[in-house]
């Protein structure tokens, strides 16, 4: 049987499970990251008003821009003060 | 969208719980990719599109609709 | 000492010595008698010309490939694998001398003094191509994955069904195409131009040819493309955000030096519309190297409201002739040498005509293509966009004219779109968006549209004859969007 070969235009890269953190640790600190698009933070100050009164901690932050991924630095940041992150809103 | 979910997929790398917050417009984009960065666990939440044009307070509710979903993404 | 001989069936010439070399061979000639055809053709010519031992075959063309002859009959002299001479075609007189010298006899009684043979086979181009990609395999120049498509299927259909085009059909990339396009670049293919978004793929210059392909480019094109590639890799360039956005933007592609003429990029009527495929393909494999090494596709990663028909595609040559108003915009941009070429990619929208066909003065036209550029996104929103704006040759001449430099329009045009605060406020006019009114304490205030005057980016290209511009609509600019990059495409060449 005739085949005809091509060579494959993609990256050619199957995707690699990647593992999620633990869960079922105790929450004391949560980060709220808002992507700063218009009206996010009317919606953040909303939560962080309901997280405090859960009697959680809770650390506001944003990242430049929403139109790339955070910085490696604050990612890191968020990553050693807070025990979990909430980010929004993507619309 | 996409850029929240790489953020999302790399602080799991860094061993912090995470979830981002979407409207619904992304519910297909955000499954799908998902499944193709590896990681069809990932969390995210939806909520009503659109947002531009709400008021403050129709954001407040959907804020309290979606705290105790995005609570739960985070610690189970 | 041994002596090889190669022939083929579909030869007169091999017809007439094949038997004298295979009684020389019986005599006890040290020679290898090997046809470049298949089984059948050559046990064909052997009956045909009455000789009863049948040439050995030379399998996939391996001893032709080495030993690389232009014409059939060829006799190599091969000394510990070593080449001490040939003769190629039938030279009676030659070949006797060349027999001798490797301790043996051909009887030449009976042929011509002289005749030449026919093309070898490795000249033919299909063959040729064959092997060459064959040998990059081998040596490691090519190492994509094959896809293969089986004979019953359509390979221009088989390519849509896998997801591999931007929805117009491709060009299948075969590795021989591939090889050809890859003579078009210097650089080792599997050096990496560029990561790209959303799921990080490593373009090698390998991949980006291979998109080349399919894109429809001839190859003169690829270090233009290569460019590109880089120069959208960038992290200020913000590529990931501009392929996910809703807005629809894609990377535009400004070509300027003497390369783009060469690489058949034209400038001039319908610069920026169809018909020129150097600069169509262009845009296309960018797109398509974007799409197929980043894994973003429209509806899924790629979420466009609307998109348009520059984002199959959006590359344009500028026109740096006499009558150019200033230096290329790559030029100006990297301190490039006139002989140089660049590439610059920005985030842009499908293009916007602005019409002036009455201003003589630079000032009235920077007025009135101020109010084009005005238009971008929505008149009332500011500072947070840039633009480019593509000059006519007919709009060009005027600031020629008056001795302007680019810097000098770029100030005028940042100036003269500004537009009192009062009349942006959200509410003016009925219309609901505009600038919050707790900003406005002023209604006279003059608020900019772009940031800063270099915002707004100028090239130069089109027909002679229409007074017109092009506007291109930018995206999210800045430290939060998108900034233009230039490249150096003779770093690509």
């Amino acid at each position: 049987m005739d085949y005809l070969e091509l060579l494959d235009p993609t990256a050619e890269r199957d995707a690699v499970a990647r593992p999620l953190a633990e869960r079922g640790r105790p929450i004391r600190r949560l980060a709220l990251l808002d992507i700063r698009k218009p009206r996010g933070d009317v919606f953040l100050d909303e939560l962080e008003a309901l997280l405090r009164a859960e009697s959680l901690d809770v650390h506001r932050t944003a990242k430049p821009t929403f139109t790339k991924p955070a910085p490696a630095d604050l990612r890191r940041e968020i990553a050693e003060s807070c025990d979990a992150v909430i980010e929004a809103l993507a619309d | 969208m996409s850029c929240g979910l790489q953020d999302v997929l790399e602080l799991e790398s860094l061993g912090t719980p995470a979830v981002l917050v979407a409207t619904d417009a992304f519910a297909q984009a955000a499954a799908r990719q998902t499944e193709l960065l590896g990681a069809p666990d990932l969390r995210y939440r939806l909520v009503a599109h659109p947002i531009q044009d709400r008021t403050d307070e129709e954001l407040r509710a959907l804020a309290r609709d979606v705290a105790r979903a995005l609570l739960d993404a985070v610690t189970t | 000492m041994e002596l090889v001989a190669l022939v083929k069936h579909d030869c007169p010439t091999c017809d007439q010595l094949l038997p004298a070399l295979t009684a020389a061979a019986e005599r006890g000639a040290p020679l290898r008698i090997l046809s470049q055809s298949g089984e059948r053709d050559t046990s064909e010519q052997a009956a045909r010309v009455g000789v009863r031992a049948v040439p050995e075959l030379d399998a996939g063309l391996a001893v032709s490939e080495r030993l690389d002859p232009d014409a059939v009959p060829a006799v190599i002299l091969l000394d510990g694998g070593a080449e001490t001479g040939r003769v190629e075609g039938l030279q009676r007189d030659r070949l006797v001398a060349l027999f001798a010298a490797a301790g043996a006899t051909i009887d030449v009684a009976g042929l011509p003094a002289l005749r030449p043979g026919c093309a070898s086979v490795t000249r033919d181009p299909a063959v040729a191509g064959a092997l060459a990609a064959r040998r990059a395999r081998a040596e490691g120049r090519i190492r994509s994955r094959v896809l293969r498509i089986g004979g019953l299927e359509d390979p221009v259909e088989a390519l849509h069904d896998r997801g591999l085009t931007d929805g117009l059909p491709v060009v299948p990339p075969i590795p021989e195409r591939v090889v050809a396009m890859l003579e078009h670049t210097s650089r080792d293919p599997q050096d990496v131009v560029g990561v790209l978004p959303p799921y990080g793929g490593g373009a090698t210059v390998e991949k980006v040819a291979v998109n080349a392909v399919m894109a429809g480019c001839a190859g003169p094109e690829l270090p233009i493309v290569l460019a590109a590639v880089e120069a959208v890799s960038r992290e200020p360039f913000a590529l990931h955000g501009l392929l996910a956005t809703t807005h629809s933007s894609g990377p535009v592609i400004v070509v300027s030096g003497p390369y783009a003429a060469q690489a058949g990029m034209q400038a001039e009527v319908n610069a920026l519309g169809q018909g020129c495929r150097a600069t169509l393909c262009t845009g296309r494999a960018l797109q398509l190297t974007v799409r197929n090494v980043g894994g973003g596709r429209p509806g899924i990663e790629d979420r466009a409201t609307h998109g348009s028909p520059a984002k199959v595609g959006f590359c344009f040559a500028e026109r740096l002739d006499a009558g150019a108003p200033f230096a290329g915009l790559a030029h100006d941009r990297a301190g490039l040498g006139a002989d140089e070429t660049g590439v610059t990619v920005f985030a842009g929208e499908a293009p916007r005509l602005v019409a002036d066909q009455l201003a003589r003065e630079p000032d009235e036209l920077v007025a009135s293509l101020a109010q084009g550029l005005e238009q971008v996104f929505s008149p009332r929103y500011r500072l947070g966009f840039d633009a480019m704006l593509v000059l006519g040759p007919e709009h060009g001449r005027v600031f020629r004219e008056a001795g302007w430099t680019r810097s000098e329009l770029q100030q005028a045009l940042h100036l003269a779109s500004h537009r009192p605060a009062g009349e942006l406020v959200r509410g003016a006019g009925g219309i609901a968006e505009g600038l919050d009114p707790a900003w406005v304490t002023d209604p006279a205030f003059p608020v900019a549209k772009f940031a800063v005057p270099d915002r707004i980016l100028i090239a130069y290209a089109g027909g002679d004859a229409g007074l017109f511009s092009m506007v291109i609509g930018g995206w999210a600019s800045g430290e939060i969007g998108s900034a233009p990059q230039t490249a150096n495409v003779e770093d690509w060449r």
